[in-house]
């Protein structure tokens, strides 16, 4: 390669340019969109980021952008002060409990579904399963909000009144706001909503497998249980470690069903505020509410530098254990 | 040739987007031009009215259009017409500021601090000087609400001083104070006993409970939950206040009787009287509909609980009633008013007309103005009594009529004593109870001039510190035992002291030691 370059140097670069000219104007079309997409990233995502400069500075909103840049330096203040506060251990627990719970139970759910769905032989029963379970999905987390509400509810919800004249509890269960209850809640609305939605991408990836695979499984004697062992999971390996990380990456966030902000806001209120203030719902609060701008982005950038080590860390761990990365 | 094809589809569409654009815009344009030409015509006789936006931060707010009778009058005799934009919630103001979309006039009371900065709004004083010379205001108000910069942004209404009350004996006060209704046909079925102490009002809970175990015996207004109860412990302002002993000032949650407050409300909880859900209501029509639907005992929110519930019940066919309890249920019980007011109106620096502004507020502040406001049109909602109050041609807990006619909630400038005036209607339960508030109210309206500068440290620890209170109330609330009710209150009190609390009182002595003798003559 490199001597080849070499020779073809000298006859001009010229040439080499034209014929990249070229095949961009081959391209051009394709070019137009992932132009379009780098746009995007430029004004949204990456020219914003100036606004970092907030977190080590004592803005005032009064004064503006300028201000952005004008005001007075304070170091590590904000960071410091968000390290003391006096929720900070019950804030930060909260944002790694609904993390974790969320990924230990939305990151299987769906690979499972959709194993048990590809082995459904019955076609309409399929795809009854997958529109019913993959509609929750386009329902708004405040019209969910208002669903638990109507259902759990100690009350008027209807879960409480069945379990109540059903004699299986004397007392109704206060979910909505007893503390012990809102990891659980928010990770079984969240799973609820999301998994048949990302059931799709799996039961691509088990489309994408050879059909001859499991017929010589079959004839070599291999049971249901030993195909999906030893076929459908290796098949889907690539698509799941992808997922994986990408679940990973976003993990402060909810992870694979996102949402963590939507549902600690909705459904979290002064009784299980303890279980139910995350960094979001804080750095929003502050933020906005008291209009102390600075603290609030130290806050979320101190979210944003653990969420790049764990999305970073966990491409590292796939590419040596699996082979497969992202980058 | 396959390309030119393509270039003309697309020179054919773009001509033809272009057309339909251009078609709208035009069919909007007239369609602007006929409304307007419709609009100006009945005032054209005098002056052109002028149409000035306003910003009202309350969610709750019961009036959200210029219309009806008050409204209409303000515009013939100002010429000001107002588009009026309710809070969804109480960040928006906060986000509105941060964009720098503000309207031309904006309504507040918990964001009074932020906007008296002379970056977001005109002050009143330059405006006066300059536009409307003939406004004048007493100078205890301005004093009040002279910020650091020397500069006054707004008024609040509803304030009145001590002796303003007490020379107005009409003047009752305003709605805005706590009050409990229950239901006197129960009350009647377990035999009338007495409701003097507080000891009195848990036992007849209790009965409550017992006779009727699907009732709930209290439930409370979302944002009433304290008030109440503060008062009969003698507890001076809530709990986000202060309070004053012996020339020296502490914050509200320090107070000795703040524990034994506490402890009642837990006691509440624990033996069944009232939902924990009711902490968790973001919604202020839940405790209205249990009250209404025959489902509570006791209702807790303002003085005219009774008299708007009893409406509500009556015009869905219901039988029974309410009547309010006495304001005053125990012998520590009092009102400490430390109120500069409620909510003041500020010009913003993007108000188109900031003249018209000052002008639209110098009318509502005469004497005309503030009894048009809070009354409705003379003549035809109220004619004055020679005694010193207005005769009501309607029933002021009519929500309904008083809503859709526009009084009282345009008191973009009002005063206290006026507002007090439309709650004395002779027999009326509301006017009752609140003459009972005004018989063991003490002034100390010093308390309420510590007040923070926005951006300042004081201001972060206090918010920080009403914050967390927030939070940790719940908790002493809801505690199971009495002795985990003391433990919680003590470690509030102790985060309280964590975040900064004997920083931001050595700072509230200070000022309240320079402020407290603009109130001594």
């Amino acid at each position: 390669m490199e001597l080849d370059t070499h020779v073809t140097g000298i006859k001009g670069k010229t040439e080499q340019r034209t014929q990249l000219w070229k095949r961009f104007k081959k391209q051009k079309t394709l070019h137009l969109f992932v132009g379009l997409g780098m746009i995007f990233l430029l004004v949204f995502a990456y020219t914003p980021m100036f606004g970092i400069l907030m977190a080590f500075k004592q803005y005032s909103i009064s004064t503006g952008i300028k201000g952005i840049f004008t005001s007075e330096w304070v170091g590590l203040k904000h960071f410091n002060e968000f390290f003391n506060d006096y929720q900070f251990g019950t804030i930060v627990r909260n944002t790694l409990a609904l993390s974790l719970l969320k990924i230990l139970f939305s990151f299987p759910a769906p690979i499972l579904l959709a194993i048990l769905l590809s082995e459904v032989k019955n076609l309409k029963f399929k795809r009854f399963v997958q529109t019913i379970s993959y509609l929750p999905h386009f329902i708004s987390w405040v019209v969910v909000a208002g669903i638990a509400f109507a259902f759990l509810s100690t009350d008027i919800g209807m879960v409480n009144k069945a379990l109540l004249g059903l004699g299986i509890i004397d007392k109704p269960l206060d979910i909505l706001t007893n503390p012990n209850y809102f990891w659980g809640l928010a990770t079984g609305s969240a799973v609820w909503k999301e998994m048949g939605w990302w059931t799709i991408i799996f039961l691509a990836a088990i489309a994408g497998i050879n059909p001859s695979l499991y017929e010589a499984a079959q004839i070599d004697g291999a049971g249901r249980l030993a195909r999906i062992r030893h076929i459908t999971f290796p098949g889907m390996k690539g698509t799941i470690v992808v997922v994986l990380i990408l679940t990973i990456g976003s993990i402060l966030g909810g992870g694979l069903v996102g949402s963590n902000f939507e549902q600690a806001y909705l459904f979290g209120n002064s009784i299980n505020n303890p279980t139910s203030e995350i960094v979001q719902t804080y750095a929003f609060k502050v933020g906005l509410r008291d209009g102390r701008f600075s603290y609030a982005a130290a806050i979320d950038l101190i979210q944003s530098v653990i969420s790049v080590i764990l999305i970073f860390s966990s491409n590292y761990i796939a590419k040596r254990t699996s082979g497969s990365s992202l980058f | 040739m396959k390309r030119n094809k393509g270039k003309k589809a697309l020179l054919l569409s773009l001509i033809l987007m272009m057309t339909i654009a251009m078609m709208s815009a035009c069919g909007n344009s007239n369609d602007g031009q006929v409304n307007n030409s419709a609009g100006s015509e009945p005032p054209a006789k005098s002056n052109e009215v002028k149409e000035l936006s306003l910003f009202i931060d309350a969610s709750w707010y019961p009036v959200k259009e210029w219309t009806g009778a008050v409204a209409e009058k303000i515009t013939e005799k100002t010429g000001v017409k107002l588009k009026v934009t309710v809070a969804t919630d109480d960040k928006q103001l906060p986000l509105m500021i941060a964009s720098g979309d503000l309207p031309d006039l904006v309504f507040t009371n918990s964001n009074i601090d932020r906007m008296s900065d002379s970056k977001l709004s005109y002050p009143w004083n330059e405006l006066i000087k300059k536009y409307a010379p003939e406004f004048k205001i007493d100078p205890i108000r301005i004093a009040i609400h002279t910020m650091d910069d020397g500069n006054f942004y707004t008024v609040r209404n509803s304030f009145a001083t001590q002796e303003e009350m007490a020379q107005n004996k009409y003047s009752v006060g305003s709605d805005g104070n706590p009050g409990i209704a229950v239901r006197e046909d129960i009350l009647q079925e377990l035999g009338n006993p007495p409701i003097d102490t507080i000891d009195d009002f848990m036992k007849v809970l209790g009965m409550v409970k017992e006779k009727y175990p699907d009732m709930i015996p209290l439930i409370m207004d979302k944002d009433w939950i304290e008030q109440y109860f503060l008062m009969q412990f003698g507890v001076e302002g809530l709990l986000d206040g202060w309070y004053e002993r012996d020339g020296k000032v502490d914050y509200a949650i320090r107070q000795p009787e703040m524990l034994d407050f506490f402890k009642f409300m837990n006691r509440l909880y624990r033996e069944g009287d009232i939902l924990a859900e009711n902490f968790a209501y973001t919604n202020d029509q839940i405790d209205d509909q249990y009250a209404t639907s025959g489902k509570a005992f006791a209702h807790m929110h303002t003085v005219s609980i009774a008299d708007s519930d009893n409406s509500k019940v009556k015009n869905a066919g219901g039988t029974y009633t309410f009547k309010m309890l006495s304001s005053s249920i125990s012998k520590d019980a009092k009102a400490v008013s430390s109120g500069l007011g409620f909510a003041g109106t500020f010009i913003t620096k993007k108000n188109k007309d900031p003249e018209a502004s000052i002008k639209f507020l110098q009318y509502l502040a005469s004497d005309e103005g503030k009894k048009l406001t809070m009354f409705g049109v003379e003549g035809e909602h109220w004619t004055w009594n020679d005694e010193g109050y207005p005769n009501l041609k309607y029933d002021p807990s009519d929500a309904d009529f008083v809503n859709s006619n526009g009084i009282k909630w345009w008191y973009l400038y009002n005063d206290g004593v006026t507002e007090g005036m439309l709650s004395y209607v002779p027999g009326a339960q509301k006017t009752k109870a609140l003459m009972e508030r005004k018989a063991i109210t003490v002034y100390k309206p010093e308390l309420g001039l510590i007040q923070l500068q926005p951006d300042s440290d004081e201001k972060t620890i206090k918010t920080k510190i009403d914050e967390m209170i927030k939070n940790e109330k719940v908790k002493i609330y809801l505690a199971e035992s009495e002795e985990e009710a003391v433990a919680n209150y003590e470690s509030m009190v102790k985060n309280a002291e964590k975040i900064g609390l004997d920083r931001l009182v050595d700072w509230a002595n200070q000022t309240y030691q320079k402020k407290k003798d603009l109130f001594k003559k």
